[in-house]
C-alpha cells in the first residue's frame, strides 16, 4: 500500500532524510518512531504530497506522490501534528466543508458527518463551534476530517500528543476501530508502549536514517540481544541464583524487586531446561515467564548507535 | 454540476460567507462604509443647498449634480482602496498562520480553486458594498447633469479597480508567508495603482511634439489609475493640463491661450492660434470629448484603457498566485509519469 524507496530530503546543508526506505502492506498499522527532528514529520509530509523530496520516491496505493499528488490525496487521509480550525463553524459544518472539498455529493455529506462524529464520539458536539472544543476533542475532530472521503490510507502525525491519559485511551480505541475497518495506518508517536500494543509494524528513524523496520516483535527481537526470564521463587533466592549462574546458557542473573531476572541464549527448549534444572535442585518455583525486550529497549538500542 | 458551476461555487466560497457574515465585523464595516459615503454626500448636498439658496436654475442644478457625483464616486474608490486589500491580503497567509492551509492542500481542491474561492468571497463583499451605495448615488439624479450610463460605467470602473486591488492583495498573500508584510505590500500596490500612476503623469509628462496633428495625452501609465477615468466620466469632459509638457519653450497651456514664463516669474500670454515668432509654436490641437486623443490608446475612452490595463495586471497576478500557491509546483512543461490504475 505504501512504498518508500531511497527517500532523501535536503534543506540547504542539512539532510533531513537520508535514503529512507520502507514498505507498509495493506491493512497494517505502521508505527513510526524516532526522537524529535529525526525526520518523521518530513517523511509524512512527503507521503502526503505536501513536500517534494530531493531524491527517491514514495508511492501511496501505487500513485507517486510527486507525479500524481491529486491521486494521492484521493487515497489518503492526513492528520498533521499541529493544525488549526476555523472560527465561526460548528463541528458538523466543519466536516461538511471538508467533505465538499473532497467532492463528496451533497446528499451524502450529512450522513458522512453524522457517522464520523459518532465514530469519534462527538455526536453531542455537532452544533458546537470548533474553536471552542478542547484540544482532545479537536484531535478527534481532525481525525474525523481525515476520514471524510473514506481513504484507504491514514497518515497520523503524533495524534496523541498533548492529550491527557483518558483522551489517549479514547484515541487508541478509535484507531483500533479503524484497524478493524481495514485501513492502512501510519502513525508517528513518542508514546512507545501504546505503539507496541497498537502497531503491527514499526520503523525506527533517527537523524534522517531508518535504523530498523519490520513487524514489531521481529524488530524488538533483533535489537534486544538475548532473551530474559523472570523467575519468582518461594524464599531460596540466593540458592536459585547459585543454581542458575553456572549454567552455560545463562549470561547474567540479577535481582529485581524480589524476583530473579536471568538473561539467556537459546530457544524455548533452553528455557524449559533451565526450569527443569531449578526444580531438580529443589527450588520452589512460584512463577517462571519469559520477558521480551520492550520497544523502549529496542528504540534506545537503535538510536544509540551513533552517540 | 459542470466545471464552471464547480469553479464558481466551490466550498471555500460558502465557508468564507459563513465565517465572514457571522462576525460583528462585516455589519460594522458596512455601516461605517455607508455612514462615510453618506456623510460626504450629505456635506456636498448641504453646501450645494446653501449656495443655491438665493438663485437656482436648471444649469446650476446640473453642475451641482456633477459635483456631487464626482465627489461620491472618487470617495467611494478611495474607500474601496482601503477596504479591498484588507479583505484579500490575509486570505492565504492567514490560512498559513492558522495552520489550516495543509488541510486544504490535501483535499481534492486544486490550488486555483482555493484562490478563486477566496477571491470570489472577498469580491462578493465588495459588490455588496457597491450595491449598498446605490441609494446614495441615486441622490445625484435629483439634480440631473449625470446620465445613467455614466453611473453604470463609473461603477464598472470602480468594480474592476477593486477586483484588481483584490487580486494584487491575493498575490501578496500568496507570496508572503505572514499577513502583516502581505498587507503592507498590498496597500503599497494600491497606492501605486491609484496615486503613484497619477504622480507619474506629473513627474514624467508627455512632451508635446510641435508638429503633432493630434491633441496631447498623458502617458499610458497614468491610465492605470481608476481616478483618471472617474474624473473624466464625472466631468464628462476632456483631460486638460495634466500629464503633458510643452517641450523646451517654457510655454504652458491655459484654456485658449499660450503663455510663456518671464525671468521675473511673471507670464506673458498670446492668442493660441497666432504664430509668435522664433522659439514659439503654433498651439497643437486641443483635446475634446472623453476619448484619449493620442498615444497607445488613441481613440479609446479613458475607462476602456483603464479597465484593459487593470484586467491584464489582474490576470498576470492571478497566474503568478496560482503558480506560487501549490506546495509542490508542477510546471506545465514538466514531464509526468503514466497515471497508475
Amino acid at each position: 500500500m505504501i512504498t518508500v524507496e531511497g527517500l532523501t530530503k535536503v534543506y540547504g546543508s542539512r539532510t533531513a532524510l537520508d535514503h529512507v526506505s520502507f514498505e507498509v502492506p495493506d491493512g497494517e498499522i505502521f508505527g513510526f518512531v524516532g526522537p524529535n527532528g529525526a525526520g518523521k514529520t518530513t517523511t509524512l509530509r512527503i507521503l502526503s504530497a505536501l513536500l517534494e523530496p530531493t531524491s527517491g520516491r514514495a508511492l501511496v496505493d501505487g500513485a507517486d506522490v510527486t507525479e500524481h499528488p491529486d491521486l494521492v490525496h484521493e487515497r489518503l487521509g492526513y492528520m498533521p501534528d499541529f493544525f488549526g480550525v476555523y472560527d465561526q463553524l460548528t463541528a458538523g459544518e466543519y466536516l461538511d466543508f471538508y467533505a465538499s472539498c473532497y467532492r463528496q455529493p451533497k446528499a451524502r455529506r450529512k450522513k458522512i458527518a453524522d457517522d464520523l462524529l459518532e465514530l469519534v464520539g462527538l455526536t453531542d458536539r455537532r452544533d458546537q463551534a470548533v474553536d471552542t472544543l478542547s484540544r482532545g476533542l479537536k484531535q478527534r475532530l481532525c481525525l474525523a476530517r481525515a476520514l471524510v472521503h473514506d481513504p484507504a490510507v491514514l497518515l497520523l502525525d503524533e495524534p496523541a500528543s498533548g492529550l491527557d491519559p483518558r483522551a489517549r485511551v479514547e484515541m487508541r480505541e478509535i484507531l483500533k476501530e479503524l484497524q478493524t475497518m481495514g485501513k492502512t495506518i501510519v502513525i508517528s508517536s513518542h508514546i512507545l508502549p501504546e505503539l507496541t500494543e497498537l502497531c503491527t509494524m514499526i520503523g525506527i528513524i533517527d537523524q534522517g536514517r531508518m535504523r530498523a523496520t519490520g513487524p514489531v516483535h521481529e524488530v524488538i527481537r533483533q535489537l534486544t540481544a538475548g532473551r530474559r526470564l523472570r523467575i519468582t521463587v518461594l524464599g531460596q533466592k540466593e540458592e536459585a541464583a547459585a543454581v542458575l549462574k553456572p549454567l552455560a546458557a545463562i549470561h547474567e542473573v540479577v535481582m529485581v524487586n524480589g524476583t530473579i531476572e536471568a538473561q539467556y541464549d537459546g530457544d524455548d527448549a533452553a528455557a524449559a531446561g533451565i526450569l527443569q534444572t531449578l526444580i531438580a535442585a529443589g527450588i520452589k518455583v512460584f512463577s517462571f515467564s519469559q520477558l521480551e525486550g520492550g520497544l523502549e529497549d529496542a528504540f534506545m538500542k537503535a538510536t544509540a548507535e551513533d552517540i | 454540476m459542470n466545471r464552471i458551476a464547480i469553479a464558481l461555487w466551490n466550498p471555500i466560497v460558502s465557508k468564507e460567507y459563513r465565517s465572514r457574515m457571522r462576525t460583528w465585523r462585516s455589519p460594522l464595516a458596512m455601516t461605517v462604509y455607508i455612514l462615510l459615503l453618506g456623510g460626504v454626500g450629505w456635506a456636498i448636498f448641504a453646501s450645494t443647498a446653501a449656495s443655491a439658496r438665493n438663485s437656482f436654475n436648471g444649469t446650476q442644478a446640473a453642475n451641482y449634480g456633477q459635483v456631487l457625483f464626482l465627489w461620491l464616486i472618487v470617495f467611494q474608490m478611495v474607500l474601496l482602496a482601503f477596504i479591498t486589500p484588507a479583505l484579500t491580503a490575509g486570505a492565504v497567509s492567514s490560512e498559513r498562520e492558522r495552520q489550516t492551509i495543509d488541510l486544504l492542500f490535501v483535499t481534492r481542491l486544486p490550488a486555483f480553486s482555493i484562490l478563486w474561492g477566496k477571491l470570489l468571497a472577498s469580491m462578493s463583499f465588495v459588490i455588496l458594498l457597491l450595491l449598498l451605495s446605490v441609494p446614495i448615488f441615486s441622490l445625484v439624479f435629483l439634480f440631473g447633469g449625470i446620465e445613467l450610463d455614466q453611473v453604470l460605467i463609473a461603477f464598472l470602473v470602480t468594480a474592476v479597480a477593486a477586483l484588481t486591488l483584490g487580486i494584487i492583495g491575493l498575490a501578496c498573500s500568496t507570496a508572503f508567508k505572514r499577513t502583516l508584510p502581505a498587507t503592507v505590500a498590498a496597500y503599497g500596490a494600491a497606492f501605486i495603482l491609484l496615486a503613484g500612476s497619477l504622480l507619474f503623469g506629473l513627474l514624467f509628462p508627455t512632451n508635446i511634439d510641435q508638429n503633432a496633428t493630434k491633441a496631447p495625452a498623458p502617458p499610458a501609465v497614468t491610465y492605470l489609475s481608476p481616478l483618471l477615468p472617474l474624473v473624466v466620466i464625472g466631468t464628462n469632459g476632456p483631460v486638460n493640463g495634466y500629464g503633458v509638457r510643452y517641450g523646451n519653450f517654457g510655454i504652458s497651456q491655459g484654456g485658449g491661450m499660450a503663455c510663456s514664463a518671464l525671468p521675473n516669474g511673471a507670464q506673458t500670454c498670446y492668442a493660441t492660434t497666432v504664430p509668435i515668432g522664433k522659439g514659439a509654436f503654433i498651439n497643437p490641437p486641443q483635446p475634446s470629448g472623453t476619448t484619449i486623443p493620442s498615444g497607445l490608446f488613441s481613440g479609446w475612452q479613458y475607462w476602456q484603457a483603464t479597465i484593459t490595463m487593470q484586467l491584464i495586471i489582474s490576470l498576470a497576478a492571478l497566474i503568478l498566485s496560482a503558480l506560487l500557491l501549490p506546495p509542490i509546483r508542477h510546471l506545465p512543461w514538466r514531464r509526468r509519469a503514466g497515471v497508475p490504475a
